[in-house]
């Protein structure tokens, strides 16, 4: 068996330039993290806020150890976006995360990591971005354990799950941050910045449901797989996507690392993780072929 | 102005609505397989083979098209189901199949290398880079584009990419996420498009009338409560009213419809191919009014006038229609 | 399963649901009289529909165990539709018992009639509140996909099972929907005005025996579920 690995996801949310900064030293400094992915996903409007202090965080990720993945846009439109997308894309120096086809191929062969915005949910799919050159790929929220197993067995690459945070569920070209606040995307004053975990959606009679990034929507539930860490690792997963929160996530990172090598009891570190992650709830769902809002792993139920 | 004739591509969910679409003037009538093969794997919906064979047979015989959707990813272990309902359609003589994932645009273009292939709106292909990619590996003819793009972007779009051919959705449903890329279906029901071909299942849906109209739910969520003089829409939860900044509302899109007929010259105008309209799950009487004020109105933009007014409204969700993306200002 | 449960409202769904003066509720305990007079033609209704469009029962075929309610709000009775691919039956009925119908669709007649001949959209009489549907929503989608891709018409398919009589038939039936209606209404209204309360004693004693006889009917049931 491969050593399991850890990958921390792109910081999906519009956190301030200091706070950014903050997080991804500390990150390099603290966290027990084998990879560490960076870059805007979500809004293209949002690039230019990273683009300046790129250089000196991934210096640093570096420095640290760390491989550093450059992840790209995941709906790409205009011009500009791919322009910037292809730039990245053709650096030899650079390891992309593709989450939409085009960044894939634009690569031209380059090895590249296929992103979890992509959609590969079976081995025929998941034979052609390999043919293209992804040198491994994080597999999309919704598959189930059954599916997973079925791609482990036939991969000819290493395969990644998301394993922590927010669920990544849909994209658009239309804001809901702005548009909850009454403005356009055009004119939108970044208030997506108001939301560094991402807005509240509650249902009308109350049930906390959905998050809001920008436009991304993600869900309430905090995705946790502490307890499926072992099977899925007997089904051949190697590694681990840790999506940052605003929460402890060199602890977070500690507990998963501790869990996969054995040190720490699956249940112990799910009540630890509760603990990090005051106030958040859990779910699991998806693992198990179910809706992804629900918890099935009781032993991370209160 | 660019005079290019659109292919009108109309929804059939029955034979009797694939009749019903050619009767009103359908160029090309888009179906699929009674299985999860397809993104509209709604109950009682959709064809079996023999009615499939019969349809095509049908539509050749007015001088219609026949295409196929398969639309959905297959999933993995059980490819074989997607295989056969590409060999099939094929088999059966569809003049073209609308694909969604790699492997299985891999797999027809491997197999059957005359087959004509469009890509499906599922694989969400909104820049040359991705639809160039599509067209040079599995050599696809035409991209259905995701509803994402204004129409001033996709007149350039088509400049750059032809002679890749274009299909945009004119009228019906509107997905307000990027297709083929939205979970929340089955974050609240364990079925999505991407999986199941089905977005808000039937079977997950509860309607609830309470004393002062209707509440629509979702599995355990509440989409949305109507009024009793409010108009309703589908328990879809891009359509479903929520709580955000204290505020209720329809955060995400109205239940609303797309509707293009005011557009249609300038979507004309932009050199797309083929003008698509939404709606496998409505009944034959929605196909026959949508087509044939379609049929019209490209018509008489064609003649050099504008489109007559037709009333949809009352066909559409939520009584309210919407340009949708392809205006910016929606964004 | 309670949510579901819920959804079906009260306990007997169908007219029930609707408000009735006392006088009308009296009429009602005269059972039998009109929905024998309708059970005729239904089951006529079923037999064409089933000979002339055997796919509509194919598409449906994964909910044969089911049943549905469906209310035309403007009559004074509900009709059980069953599934059942090798006896589907459609069945005049006051109400029903919690259980019997997995769905509700309810609408004006004209609505229901004008659904079925695929002469408006489902859809669009849901949007409009023109229609309203409780209970197992699949079912519901499926039996409306189903009858919109069968190409009904409801008066030809009744028409077709006359012979040389179609074209005479054709023509009764053109105005039967509107003629049951009233016919359902009338009966009602006579019944609750006129007869009701001339037989309002005997009326008061035929519904005390059939409340004994629903609870005894409940107990076996009861009984026999164990």
């Amino acid at each position: 068996m491969n050593p399991a690995r850890l990958t921390l996801g792109p910081l999906l949310y519009n956190w301030s330039a200091e706070a950014v900064r903050d997080f991804y030293f500390r990150i390099a400094d603290e966290a027990d993290i084998d990879t560490v992915c960076i870059g805007e996903v979500v809004c293209a409007k949002r690039a230019p806020f990273l683009a300046p202090q790129l250089p000196e965080i991934v210096r640093r990720l570096t420095a640290a150890g760390k491989e550093v993945v450059l992840s790209t846009l995941a709906l790409v439109m205009s011009a500009a976006d791919l322009n910037l997308i292809a730039e990245t894309a053709t650096d030899d120096g650079v390891l992309i995360e593709a989450n939409d086809v085009s960044a894939a191929a634009l690569a031209g062969g380059r090895p590249f990591v296929a992103g979890p915005l992509l959609n590969i949910y079976n081995e025929d799919t998941l034979a052609c971005f390999a043919g293209m050159g992804a040198i491994r790929a994080c597999l999309p929220a919704e598959l189930p354990a059954t599916a997973i197993a079925t791609l482990a067995e036939s991969a000819s690459i290493p395969l990644e799950i998301q394993a922590f945070g927010r669920l990544p569920l849909a994209v658009s070209a239309r804001c809901y941050a702005a548009r909850s606040r009454s403005l356009a995307k055009d004119g939108c004053r970044f208030v997506c910045a108001q939301d560094p975990d991402g807005m509240p959606v509650d249902t009308l009679d109350g049930v906390p449901f959905l998050a809001v990034n920008g436009t991304q929507t993600l869900s309430h539930h905090y995705l946790s797989l502490l307890g499926m860490l072992a099977p899925l690792r007997q089904a051949g997963i190697d590694r681990f996507r840790l999506w940052p929160q605003t929460v402890d996530m060199v602890a977070v990172a500690d507990l998963f690392r501790r869990t996969l090598a054995g040190d720490l009891d699956p249940a112990e570190a799910g009540d630890r993780l509760a603990d990090l992650c005051p106030g958040r709830d859990f779910a699991d769902g998806y693992i198990h072929g179910r809706e992804g809002r629900v918890l099935v792993d009781m032993e991370m139920a209160d | 102005m660019n005079q290019q004739r659109p292919e009108l591509v109309c929804p059939a969910g029955t034979p009797a609505a694939l009749k019903t679409a050619i009767e009103a003037g359908a160029d090309a009538v888009y179906v699929g397989f009674r299985d999860e093969t397809n993104a509209r794997n709604f109950p009682g919906l959709n064809f079996s083979r023999p009615e499939l064979k019969d349809a095509i047979g049908l539509a050749h015989r007015n001088g219609a098209k026949v295409l196929v959707a398969i639309n959905t990813f297959p999933r993995a272990g059980a490819t074989d189901i997607w295989h056969r309902a590409v060999d099939d359609a094929v088999t059966l003589g569809a003049d073209a199949l609308i694909l969604a994932d790699i492997g299985l645009l891999a797999y027809a273009a491997e197999r059957h290398p005359e087959a004509r292939l469009h890509l499906s709106v599922q694989a969400a292909a909104s820049n040359p880079a991705s639809i160039r990619f599509y067209a040079e590996r599995f050599g696809v003819r035409r991209v259905v584009l995701p509803r994402v793009l204004t129409v001033a972007e996709i007149k350039a779009l088509n400049a750059e990419i032809a002679p890749i051919e274009t299909e945009v959705f004119v009228f019906g449903g509107l997905c307000v996420m990027a297709e083929g890329r939205c979970a929340l279906s089955s974050y609240a029901t364990g079925q999505s498009p991407n999986s199941n071909g089905v977005c808000s299942p039937a079977a997950a849906v509860r309607y609830v009338e309470t004393e002062t109209g209707t509440a629509s739910m979702l599995g355990e969520i509440t989409v949305n409560h109507f009024r009793h003089d409010e108009p309703a829409g589908y328990p879809t939860l891009c359509k479903g009213r929520f709580v955000a900044q204290d505020q209720a509302s329809y955060l995400f899109e109205e239940p609303t419809s797309l509707n293009t007929l005011g557009l249609l010259p300038d979507l004309i105008d932009a050199g797309i191919t083929a003008f698509k309209i939404e709606g496998r799950q409505r009944g034959r009487a929605y196909v026959a009014a949508v087509v044939s004020a379609f049929r019209q109105g490209v018509d008489a933009v064609l003649a050099g006038g504008t489109p007559p007014v037709a009333s949809l409204d009352a066909i559409v969700e939520g009584g309210r229609e919407t340009a949708g993306a392809y205006r910016k200002a929606w964004r | 399963m309670g949510p579901l449960n819920e959804a079906a409202g009260p306990a007997t769904v169908g007219s029930n649901n609707r408000p009735f003066t006392p006088s009308l509720l009296l009429g009602l305990a005269l059972r039998p009289v009109p929905l024998a007079l309708i059970q005729p033609a239904l089951d006529a209704l079923v037999a064409a529909v089933r000979r002339r469009h055997p796919d509509l029962l194919e598409r449906v075929s994964a909910y044969a165990d089911s049943g549905i309610c469906i209310d035309p709000t403007d009559l004074p009775f509900v009709l059980l539709l069953t599934l059942d691919p090798a006896r589907p039956r459609l069945t005049a009925r006051r109400a029903l018992e919690p259980g019997e119908a997995s769905a509700t669709i309810r609408g004006s007649l004209d609505a229901l009639i004008a659904l079925t001949d695929g002469k408006v959209d489902g859809d669009a009489l849901f949007f409009t509140r023109k229609l309203i549907i409780e209970g197992d929503t699949e079912i519901v989608v499926a039996l409306r996909n189903a009858i919109d891709g069968a190409d009904i018409d409801l008066t030809e398919d009744l028409a077709a099972t006359c012979g040389p009589l179609a074209g005479p038939v054709r023509s009764l039936i053109r105005v039967a929907a509107g003629v049951i209606g009233r016919l359902g209404q009338d009966m009602e209204a006579v019944r609750a005005t006129v007869i009701a309360p001339a037989l309002a004693r005997a009326e008061m004693q035929s519904a005390r025996i059939a409340a004994v006889e629903r609870d005894v009917a409940r107990l076996r049931r009861t009984g026999s579920g164990r």
